[in-house]
């Protein structure tokens, strides 16, 4: 089933497949607009989050502003599920990044290629025309 | 006779062909995140802050593989080169290069503590409506800090692993207690040198007590001094209230004196913002400038403490602030434009961080914070504070940043101890809610303190942080100016070069 975004009243409604979107990044999502908004997230089926956010009474939101918001909230929740499939397919690399920072040296690896001179020349090669 | 060469041992840089050796457009991502900086355009910052301002969309088409070799050419060299995706594996060829980077980074934290606030006197005859200190102008036995505890202050700063110290003399009005600080110079100065530190000292003073006797004790000791000036005097004298309202006339007064015997170079200023000085934002930069001063700091007010008892006049929208600091900028590039060198310090600071592989030990925006870890306070009372700030609060009495006194704690006890182990927890934005996948993290910090004191806890919300707030909207700016006018690119990569 095909659900659309839509507001009604003052409550914005965005649906979300569980496919496609993670949870963790719906609720990083929703931490920004819980200083103006009641947040709620449930599932509208067994495949697909709904996500309401509704003004807190103390807020100035104007009900004509409604449609930008739900289009900012369609954004985020975009921005936020890449910026969470950023953080889980690199842990391990961040992990072993902050350790070999914060290490002694000894995590370090032999680099990669010759050692040589400033200029580019191969030491072993100099040596040997000395010779 | 020519001499030998040293023999300096380096790598070759390898050639195009060695790294281009994948033949497929499969590429891995490495850490970083991304954010709009306006409707065009966003920025993509990886571990260590190197960043790349792209069309907006681009993070997603990195994200989801939408992006090659063949097709995009300069992004992928560009991602490629500054460690935002790898080709060959998942963990890049280079990563000790790019782990010393971000051990670059964080050096700050090698030395430990470095600057130590002593609050050698709370007497002050100002009556500044921001200000937290008691205004006591008589009783020196209750107020001034007695030597048993400068003798302890010493003896915790030369013990910290730094080799290089600042030694920064407030108050009150720090010079109401000479006496203190000479007494707290001369002791050090015969211990300095046994334990191998290199101290600088720092008088903070209004300078309305300064005399010619002070000055050149401060020439014969390279005590710098930093004062305070809120702008034109109409702006200051309203801010800085004293007996006679002459607060501006004595500070004038005094930079010019202290200029003449100590240095032009060794007399700097200070501002805070108030609500009155946001209606001047033109003005105030051109006081700094009438008055020689080539650099300004435009510092908003602690929103807490005492600072806010007087709501009136000291609480205002970080909105507020940010079109103040907008239009002062804006100020100080004009004066650029023309050819002059006048630079503002936060936005230095932030582009230090930005534009430059090292750290800048600016307490109140570093991760891990700078509280404790690169300053401490030493109150006239005997307790240590983790912030100037953190006294603030106390006067208020709030005593959660209060970490020990020097009659009943050790150095260990204070600088490691459970206090401060409570405070660490929260000193890392790398591991704060909202922080951990923000674009800025490597240019801003951690503020506990601040979110103590106006979230109610050390956490604190970002949504409404006025920290995060201010921050966030002032770097977006800054990137958002260089990509858009290469002059100013030029005339901010001016700001954070050395100077003699």
């Amino acid at each position: 089933m095909v659900h659309k975004n839509y507001i009604k009243g003052n409550e914005i409604v965005v649906f979300a497949d569980t496919s496609l979107f993670s949870k963790d990044s719906i609720f990083k999502c929703l931490y920004w607009y819980g200083d103006k908004f009641h947040t709620n997230v449930s599932f509208a089926d067994i495949n697909t989050y709904q996500i309401l956010i509704s003004p807190q009474s103390d807020t100035k939101i104007k009900l004509d502003e409604l449609e930008l918001y739900l289009q900012k909230l369609e954004r985020d929740l975009i921005d936020f599920n890449l910026r969470d499939i950023v953080t889980k397919e690199t842990q391990n690399v961040r992990d072993l990044l902050i350790a070999k920072a914060f290490s002694n040296g000894e995590f370090d690896e032999k680099p990669i290629g010759d050692v040589s001179d400033p200029v580019g020349f191969y030491v072993n090669d100099v040596n040997n025309d000395r010779n | 006779m020519i001499g030998t060469k040293p023999d300096k041992k380096t790598r070759k840089f390898q050639e195009l062909d060695f790294f281009n050796q994948s033949e497929t457009n499969y590429y891995f991502l490495l850490p970083f995140r991304f954010h709009r900086l306006n409707q065009e355009k966003e920025i993509l910052v990886n571990e260590v802050g190197d960043f790349l301002v792209v069309p907006n969309g681009t993070a997603q088409n990195v994200i989801t593989r939408r992006i090659s070799k063949q097709d995009n050419p300069d992004l992928f060299g560009d991602l490629v080169a500054n460690f935002f995706i790898t080709e060959e594996s998942k963990i890049p060829q280079l990563i000790d290069v790019y782990a010393t980077r971000y051990r670059t980074k964080k050096s700050f934290l090698d030395s430990f503590t470095t600057l130590h606030l002593f609050v050698v006197s709370l007497r002050c005859e100002h009556t500044c409506h921001y200000c937290q200190v008691s205004r006591v102008t008589q009783d020196r036995d209750k107020f001034d800090m007695p030597q048993k505890y400068i003798d302890k202050g010493i003896d915790f700063m030369l013990n910290s692993p730094s080799p290089h110290v600042t030694m920064e003399f407030q108050g009150g009005e720090a010079l109401l207690a000479f006496d203190n600080i000479v007494y707290a110079v001369e002791r050090t100065k015969k211990l300095a040198d046994g334990k191998g530190k290199f101290v600088t000292y720092v008088i903070c003073t209004n300078l309305a007590v300064v005399n010619e006797e002070i000055l050149h004790y401060c020439k014969e000791n390279n005590i710098l001094i930093s004062t305070s000036l809120d702008g034109p005097a109409s702006v200051h004298n309203e801010n800085r209230r004293r007996p006679g309202r002459n607060s501006y006339e004595l500070a004038i007064a005094g930079i010019e004196l202290s200029r003449k015997i100590l240095g032009q170079d060794k007399v700097s200023a200070l501002m805070t913002t108030t609500n009155l000085s946001l209606d001047y934002p033109k003005e105030i930069v051109d006081e700094y400038y009438k008055l020689g001063f080539r650099h300004i700091f435009l510092r908003p007010i602690s929103p807490y403490g005492f600072a806010v008892k007087n709501e009136a006049k000291n609480k205002y929208d970080t909105d507020k602030f940010l079109e103040f600091y907008k239009k002062a900028l804006n100020h100080i590039l004009e004066y650029n434009y023309r050819g002059d060198f006048y630079s503002e310090d936060f936005a230095t600071i932030l582009l230090r961080k930005i534009l430059t592989p090292f750290p800048v030990g600016y307490v109140d925006l570093n991760s891990p914070s700078g509280a404790i870890t690169n300053a401490i306070v030493f109150n006239y009372d005997g307790h240590i504070y983790a912030s100037d700030e953190s006294r603030m609060l106390a006067e208020m009495k709030d005593f959660q940043f209060q970490l020990g006194h020097f009659d009943t704690h050790t150095y260990e006890q204070i600088f490691y101890g459970n206090k401060a182990k409570q405070i660490s927890e929260v000193m890392t934005n790398e591991s704060l809610t909202g922080c951990s996948e923000c674009a800025f993290q490597s240019f801003c910090g951690s503020d506990p303190i601040h979110n103590h004191a106006t979230q109610g806890n050390m956490w604190g919300y970002r949504p409404t942080s006025t920290f995060c707030q201010k921050n966030m909207e002032i770097i977006r700016y800054l990137i958002d100016l260089m990509d858009s006018d290469f002059r100013i690119k030029q005339i901010f990569e001016s700001w954070i070069k050395p100077r003699n």
